[in-house]
Formats: C-alpha cells, sequence, structure tokens
C-alpha cells in the first residue's frame, strides 16, 4: 500500500505539475513534497518485516511494453542526432532484449521486496530529492525557458523520484533493467534540457555510457537465466554457484557504470552543464545512488576474488578521482569528481561484505546524499546570484553572502570531520579495512588508497573553503539577500545533518563525549564570530614586509598530465577485465 | 585524579619540553641557551603587550585551533580512541588553517597552504598506525595499547615511518618548511601578536605534548621504554634539527610518503602475516 503510494504518487504529482500555473504549483509542489516525505518516514517506522509483493502478469506486459518504447527510443534519439555509438548500443540492447523475452525462466520469486536498505533508500529519495524539487522551483523561473518547459522540468523531477523509488523496491532484475533504462533516459532528457549544443553533446555522452550499463545487465539476464533458470536476485544470489559468477559482475559492471566510475567517469561530470538542481539531484538522491545500493544487494554473493577485486578497483577510483579533482577549477566539477571518488568508496566498501562494512556503506549513502544536495544547491546559489562557477573567482564570498559561505563550510565539513555521519561511515571503513588485512594482506593497498584518497579530499574541500574566507576589513557592504527558496532548502538540509548526528549518537560506536565534544567545537564558532568582535583591540593592516602593492593569491593545482590520466583509465580497466576473466577461469 | 591534573598542565609540560629542547640545541651549538623557564617569560611577556588584530575571525579561529588541541591532548592522556583522536587533531588543523585564509596576508596564506599541504605527508602515516596497533591489540583505544606490553618489536618499521613525521609536527629542520622563519616569517603565525599570539604560542606547546605522547603509545606498558623512547627521540629531533638543512614543501611530501609509506606497509603486511 505505502509502496504503491511511493511509486505511484509522484507519477501523478508529475502530471498535475505540468498542468497547473505557477502559484498553485508552487504550493501543490511543497505539499506533495511533505507528502512523500511522511509516507516515507512512516515507512521506516511502521516496517516490521521484509515486504515482499508478486505483481500479475499484466504488469509484465506494460514492463515490456515501456522497455520497447525506451530502446526504441534511444535508437531513435541516435538517429536523429547521428550519433553512431548509440544507434549501435540501443541495437545490441533491443536484439539482448528480445532473447531475454524468448527465454522462460521456471524459478519465481516476489517482483517487489522492500527491506531495510530499500527504506532506507526510500528516506533518501523522498525527502532529499523532495527539497531538492522545492529548489528548483525558483531556480527554474530565472532559465530562459517556456512556462510549460518549466512545469515539464518539475514533472520530470518528479517522475524521476517514482522511478528510483521503483528501483529500490525491485527484485525483479528484467524490471530492474528497466527502471535502469528508463533513469538513463529522464537524465538524458534533463541533461539535455538547456538544448544548446554542449548540452546535447554531453547528454549524447551519458545516453551512450549509461547504455553500456544496460547491456551488462542485459547480459547478466541472459546468463542468469540460462545458468540459474530466474530472473529474481534473491534466488540469484541464493543459488549462487561459485564457479559461475558472470551475472553478478556483470551487474557490478553496470554498478561501475552508473556510479560514472572511472574510465566512465565523463558523463557525470559532462552533466554539469544541465540546470544546477539537475545535477544535485542526480548526485544525491538518484540515479548515481542506484550503484551502491546494487552493490549492497550483490554483496551477500561476493566473496573472495571478487569481493577483494571490486574493493581494490573501487579504492582505487576513489584514490585517482579524487587526486584528479585537484586539478579542477570548475566548482561543479569538484564537486562532481569528489562524488565519483565517494561513490567508488560505497562500492568497495559494500564489496567488502563484512557487517560493519555495509554499515558503513548505507552511512556514507546517506550522509553523501545530504551534504551533496546541500553544496550543488550553494553551487547553484553561486551561479544564479553571484555569476560564479570558478573557485579562483569566489575570493571573499563571505563579504557577500556569509549563509552561503557558511553552507558551503558545513557541506564540505560534513563530508570529513568529525562528528558528521560521513566521518563516522570513514571511521568504520577504516576499522573494517584493518579487519580484513588480517585474512587478506591485500587489503592493505586499499587501506592505502583511501587514506590517501581521504586525505585528498580533505585536501581540495579545505582549500576551495579557504579560498571564500579571504575576509577584507575594510569592506562593509550590504551582505546581498538570497530567496526563501534557496535558503529553506538549504536549511532543511543543514536541519537533516543535524538529526545524522544524532542517528549516529545512536549507533554507539563512539562514546556520547565523542560525539558531543567536536559538536560543541564547531557549533561554538559561528556563535563566537557573531558576539566575540574584540572591540578593545587595535585594528591594523596585515604585515606585507613594507611592500605597498596589492597581492592577488592564486590556488595551486596538482597537474595531472594526459598521460597519466590515459594511465589510470587503463588500469581502472584493466582491473575490470582482470575481474571478468578471473571469474571466468 | 592524576589524568586530570595531566590534561589541565598539558600545556605547561610542553612549556618545559620546550624549554629544555633550547638548552639542548644551545648546547649542541656550544651556547649556554635561556633558563629552563624562559618560554614561560616570553608568556609573561606576551600577556602585557598592547593586543593588535587583523580581524576577528582569524583571532578566533586562531582561539579554537589551541582549545581543539587541548582537546585532543585530553583524550590522548584518558586512553580514547586512538583514530577517532587523529581525525579529531585534524579539525584542530583545519581551524589553523582557516585562520591563515581568513586575512590577506601573502605570508600568512603560504604558510596556511604548506599546512595544509603538508596533511598528505603525515594524515596517511598516522591512520596506517593507528590501524597497525589496531592489528596488534584489537582495538583503537589507548588505553588498551597502554595496558599491553610494547609494540616496538612488533612495528619497528612503523617507528621509523613515524619518526619522518615528527619534525613535520614539531615544525623543526629539515621539515621545516610550514613554518620557515627566514622566507614566510613564520607561516600562520605572522598575523597574531600580544594575548592573541599566546594561544597559538601554547597550541605549539601542546603539539609538542600530542606528538611525545603517541610516541610513548610504542612503548606499551613500560614506563621506562617510555621513558627511554621519549628521551631518545627528543634528542634525535634536535639534532636533526641542528644538523640539517631545510627542504622544499614538494621535497618533503615526496621523501616522506614514499619512505613512510613504504616502511608502513612493509610493516603492516608483515603483521598479517605472523
Amino acid at each position: 500500500m505505502i509502496l504503491g503510494l511511493l511509486i505511484l504518487a509522484p507519477i501523478l504529482f508529475s502530471f498535475v505539475v505540468f498542468m497547473t500555473h505557477l502559484v498553485t504549483r508552487n504550493i501543490l509542489v511543497i505539499l506533495f513534497v511533505i507528502f512523500l516525505s511522511v509516507i516515507s518516514v512512516f515507512n521506516l517506522i511502521s516496517l516490521s518485516s521484509v515486504v515482499e509483493i508478486a505483481l500479475p502478469h499484466y504488469f509484465h506486459n506494460i514492463f515490456v511494453f515501456l522497455d520497447s518504447v525506451v530502446l526504441i527510443f534511444f535508437l531513435w534519439q541516435g538517429i536523429v542526432k547521428k550519433h553512431a555509438l548509440v544507434i549501435a548500443l540501443a541495437l545490441v540492447q533491443i536484439i539482448l532484449y528480445c532473447e531475454v523475452l524468448f527465454l522462460v525462466p521456471t524459478l519465481e520469486s516476489s517482483d517487489i521486496l522492500v527491506d531495510n536498505i530499500a527504506s532506507i533508500m526510500y528516506l533518501i529519495i523522498n525527502i532529499v530529492g523532495g527539497i531538492i524539487i522545492i529548489y528548483a522551483l525558483k531556480y527554474v523561473e530565472s532559465e530562459n525557458f517556456s512556462q510549460i518547459k518549466k512545469n515539464g522540468f518539475i514533472a520530470i523531477l518528479f517522475l524521476f523520484l517514482g522511478v528510483m523509488n521503483f528501483i529500490v523496491s525491485s527484485n525483479n532484475i528484467e524490471i530492474f533493467f528497466m527502471l535502469f533504462e528508463l533513469t538513463t533516459l529522464f537524465s538524458y532528457v534533463l541533461i539535455a534540457y538547456r538544448g544548446n549544443a554542449i548540452s546535447v553533446e554531453n547528454s549524447l555522452r551519458a545516453l551512450w555510457m549509461n547504455q553500456i550499463g544496460g547491456v551488462a545487465i542485459l547480459l547478466a539476464l541472459i546468463l542468469s537465466i540460462s545458468h540459474y533458470d530466474t530472473l529474481y536476485f534473491d534466488i540469484l544470489i541464493h543459488n549462487r554457484d561459485n564457479l559461475f559468477l558472470l551475472p553478478i559482475v556483470f551487474l557490478i559492471l553496470a554498478a561501475f557504470v552508473k556510479a560514472a566510475s572511472i574510465p566512465f567517469n565523463k558523463w557525470l561530470i559532462g552533466a554539469m552543464v544541465a540546470p544546477t538542481p539537475v545535477s544535485a539531484i542526480l548526485h544525491s538522491a538518484t540515479m548515481v545512488k542506484i550503484a551502491p545500493f546494487l552493490m549492497l544487494k550483490l554483496a551477500p554473493a561476493m566473496s573472495g576474488f571478487v569481493s577483494i577485486s571490486v574493493t581494490l578497483i573501487g579504492t582505487f577510483v576513489f584514490f585517482t578521482a579524487s587526486l584528479l579533482a585537484l586539478n579542477k577549477d570548475c566548482f561543479k566539477e569538484i564537486l562532481g569528481l569528489s562524488t565519483i571518488a565517494l561513490l567508488a568508496l560505497m562500492m568497495a566498501l559494500a564489496a567488502v561484505g563484512s557487517e560493519q562494512a555495509i554499515n558503513a556503506t548505507v552511512v556514507l549513502i546517506v550522509f553523501h546524499a545530504i551534504s551533496k544536495a546541500l553544496l550543488f544547491l550553494q553551487a547553484g546559489i553561486l551561479e544564479k546570484n553571484f555569476h560564479l562557477k570558478y573557485v579562483d573567482d569566489i575570493d571573499g564570498l563571505i563579504n557577500h553572502s556569509p549563509l552561503t559561505v557558511f553552507f558551503i563550510i558545513i557541506g564540505f565539513a560534513s563530508l570529513t570531520l568529525p562528528p558528521f555521519g560521513a566521518f563516522i561511515a570513514k571511521f568504520m571503513a577504516i576499522e573494517s579495512i584493518a579487519q580484513e588485512i588480517l585474512k587478506n594482506p591485500l587489503y592493505i593497498f586499499a587501506l592505502i588508497f583511501i587514506t590517501l584518497g581521504s586525505v585528498f579530499l580533505t585536501l581540495l574541500y579545505f582549500k576551495v573553503v579557504t579560498k571564500l574566507f579571504a575576509k577584507n576589513v575594510d569592506f562593509q557592504q550590504e551582505h546581498t539577500k538570497l530567496s526563501n527558496y534557496y535558503v529553506i532548502p538549504s536549511f532543511l538540509l543543514l536541519f537533516l545533518l543535524i538529526i545524522g548526528i544524532y542517528v549516529t549518537f545512536k549507533m554507539e560506536l563512539l562514546s556520547s563525549i565523542q560525539i558531543i565534544t567536536p559538536v560543541i567545537l564547531i557549533a561554538v564558532v559561528p556563535f563566537l564570530f557573531a558576539t566575540l568582535l574584540f572591540k578593545k583591540a587595535h585594528r591594523v593592516k596585515e604585515y606585507n614586509c613594507g611592500e605597498k602593492e596589492e597581492i592577488k593569491l592564486g590556488m595551486y593545482y596538482f597537474n595531472v598530465s594526459p598521460n597519466y590520466k590515459k594511465a589510470i583509465s587503463i588500469v581502472a580497466i584493466f582491473g575490470m577485465l582482470v575481474l571478468i576473466v578471473g571469474v571466468m577461469l | 585524579m592524576i589524568e586530570i591534573l595531566l590534561i589541565i598542565l598539558a600545556p605547561i609540560i610542553g612549556g618545559f619540553i620546550y624549554g629544555a629542547e633550547r638548552i639542548v640545541r644551545a648546547r649542541m651549538q656550544n651556547r649556554l641557551g635561556p633558563p629552563l623557564l624562559q618560554p614561560f617569560y616570553d608568556m609573561y611577556k606576551l600577556m602585557d603587550k598592547q593586543a593588535f588584530i587583523i580581524n576577528s575571525y582569524h583571532t578566533i579561529l586562531g582561539i579554537m585551533h589551541f582549545v581543539t588541541l587541548w582537546v585532543v591532548v585530553a583524550f590522548v592522556i584518558v586512553g580514547q580512541n586512538l583514530l577517532y583522536i587523529i581525525f579529531l587533531h585534524l579539525l584542530s588543523s583545519i581551524f589553523l588553517i582557516l585562520a591563515g585564509f581568513s586575512v590577506k596576508s601573502i605570508y600568512s596564506h603560504i604558510g596556511a597552504n604548506r599546512e595544509l599541504i603538508a596533511m598528505i605527508a603525515y594524515e596517511p602515516i598516522l591512520i596506517m598506525l593507528a590501524v597497525a596497533f589496531f592489528m596488534l591489540n584489537g582495538s583503537f583505544e589507548i588505553s588498551a595499547i597502554r595496558e599491553n606490553s610494547s609494540a616496538l618489536f612488533s612495528i619497528p618499521l612503523l617507528f621509523l615511518a613515524f619518526l619522518l613525521i615528527v619534525p613535520i609536527k614539531l615544525k623543526k629542520s629539515p621539515f621545516d618548511a610550514i613554518q620557515a622563519h627566514q622566507e614566510i616569517i613564520g607561516g600562520v603565525e605572522v598575523e597574531f601578536s600580544g594575548i592573541f599570539f599566546e594561544f597559538l604560542y601554547m597550541a605549539k606547546l601542546l603539539e609538542y605534548v600530542f606528538i611525545y605522547a603517541l610516541v610513548m603509545l610504542f612503548a606499551g606498558d613500560s614506563f621506562i621504554l617510555a621513558l627511554t623512547l621519549f628521551l631518545a627521540v627528543f634528542f634525535l629531533v634536535n639534532l636533526l634539527d641542528n644538523s640539517t638543512a631545510r627542504i622544499r614543501i614538494d621535497h618533503l611530501i615526496k621523501i616522506v610518503l614514499v619512505i613512510g609509506l613504504t616502511l608502513a606497509t612493509l610493516n603492516i603486511i608483515g603483521l598479517s602475516y605472523v
């Protein structure tokens, strides 16, 4: 019942939103978001055991129809846009899909399966995604779209939430494939939404890269049907035969594609050309979160060779993506690469498979969603209100908009420092990897990658933060007033972060003093900023060795030469090939 | 009770270490050196100075750096989770770095920048150290490490790796590019003065306590070994400080990461086979 609401209500909402006018639309959207959030919370509270539902057979026909439409649409887009790769991959997908339809597996299970992880995913999708939609209401008004296109934008975001709610509850790989393709479709449409040349180019890249993921799932599906006689996740995982793990490996590959892991990282970075709410929703609540979710689903089936190779590939990507991010100047690109890095880390942790590693993954999924949403909302504000895209230009933003600076600092701090959730996840990650090293010394490389990668990310975040901070003493200007549609969602996300601290408190991983101390240390800073003004102290100018010239400080970048970038991609591809070949042998 | 006393006295203990260090260094150079209590005389003098600040954010962040570092030292003394302490120490460094960037001063910026970059060198080794202790004791708790026998002979290579990062944290030559008095006049410190510099000064003393407390962790439950290690490292660091020239920050990162990580990795692989 709740599940039906979670899936169908967003679809209904999207139609309503599409039809209504500006003022009613905004009010309705806010109500819809509250509604979805309340149900997803209610679902988590009321869920006592795993819910399994088998869908009636005619649903299957609807799904086949939808799938065919989507695949033909991809083919058509490929032909219209004259993109050979899209055409080729669409044809491959159509052929493979037909083959899947001809095979009839006998082992049946339920199509829908809602467990704890799915319930937590509902929370992220509906609450964080919902907050982003509210933000998008104002954002989209400042775009050069017709009113219908503006409404359509919000409507597609709602549809996206519905599909995401469905995908995390599907147990049937065929349905999973259909939803996977639908998310590809939505991201394709959203990335191309501005309609200029670069948007179209990047959207096509996103399309063909995600199509590779689709092909991987189809291959997994065919192999699973032919060898295991089933198209259900739970049966596949339960009956797995350690000599034939190929279907699982193909699903893992699909996850790597969806997570934009190196070498598939270009599509997510290219997605930056879309309006910022799209980036926000792709990076935090939807789309890329399918990847770690799928990994969590497959985690019980991974052991030995598969587990260690996925962990090593994941941590390697975490390390290299963080390193590459140090080379970037565009604020959104920095955020994008750090998403890629953290997603790879999540997948690596899920592959470790110990209970603590799984918990770390879930915590990281949740808090990464909140922090990234917060950061992307600020990126949008920077773009719309201050026309800033590059980190090098954001000098002294604190004079114009302390609130935005505050949110950015909190966003970055929440990804690295205690007491925030992402820190807890990193903590658990190191602990679980340390336990694995005792069993298999190869995990030491995972540990090295994690420690180096996380220190690079810290460096990256605070390099950006410090740039915001440079304060000019004798410069007093009116602060820019931000729209409530921008400020309130940011505050809501901040509120979620604070609730998150409370949840980590409940997890009892750290003692209460260990959580409360950093909370106080961090919370006291803005308070002191506001109250402690040192009125009695004399103000002086900075010491400049007697030089009178104005100084302009730049930033430092780690220049990664193209050869290294190629080498990194080759290593990542090699890792994946080793995984496939190793499983086949 | 003794723990609370130690926590309260931590900056003073650091002051004595610093005072002793100045004497030892002077003797190495055939000088008499200042009296042992010189750091406290300095602090007393600083209190009397007129208060100058650049802006309030800068000053507050400097003070927060000191406060957080004191908390870190307190957690070490009480015997909390080592991994957690490393990350809390990161928070204190971040406060200092933000302070360095909150003024438009070229030296402060360069210093803060170097502080940030130096993190690449020491953070991974500190985390590896925590992991090694975890593998030996089954726990990250410092109290557990102190109860078990000395880990020095199980993780000798990690001890060497740790020795590499001691001069970075104590701002000693050859790894003192972060503060480099002659070229960037103290880096982050430069814009603090008078009573507000005092907080930074005390933070430096607390850093001494923190690092030497970590050195003593290698001794486990043996007090004599702890004392020996402390004296040996103390002497070695000052000897090196007197006898080496400063190296560039990028060389620092390369040297420490390559040598330190290799040593740490070899040691941990060795541990997992034992």
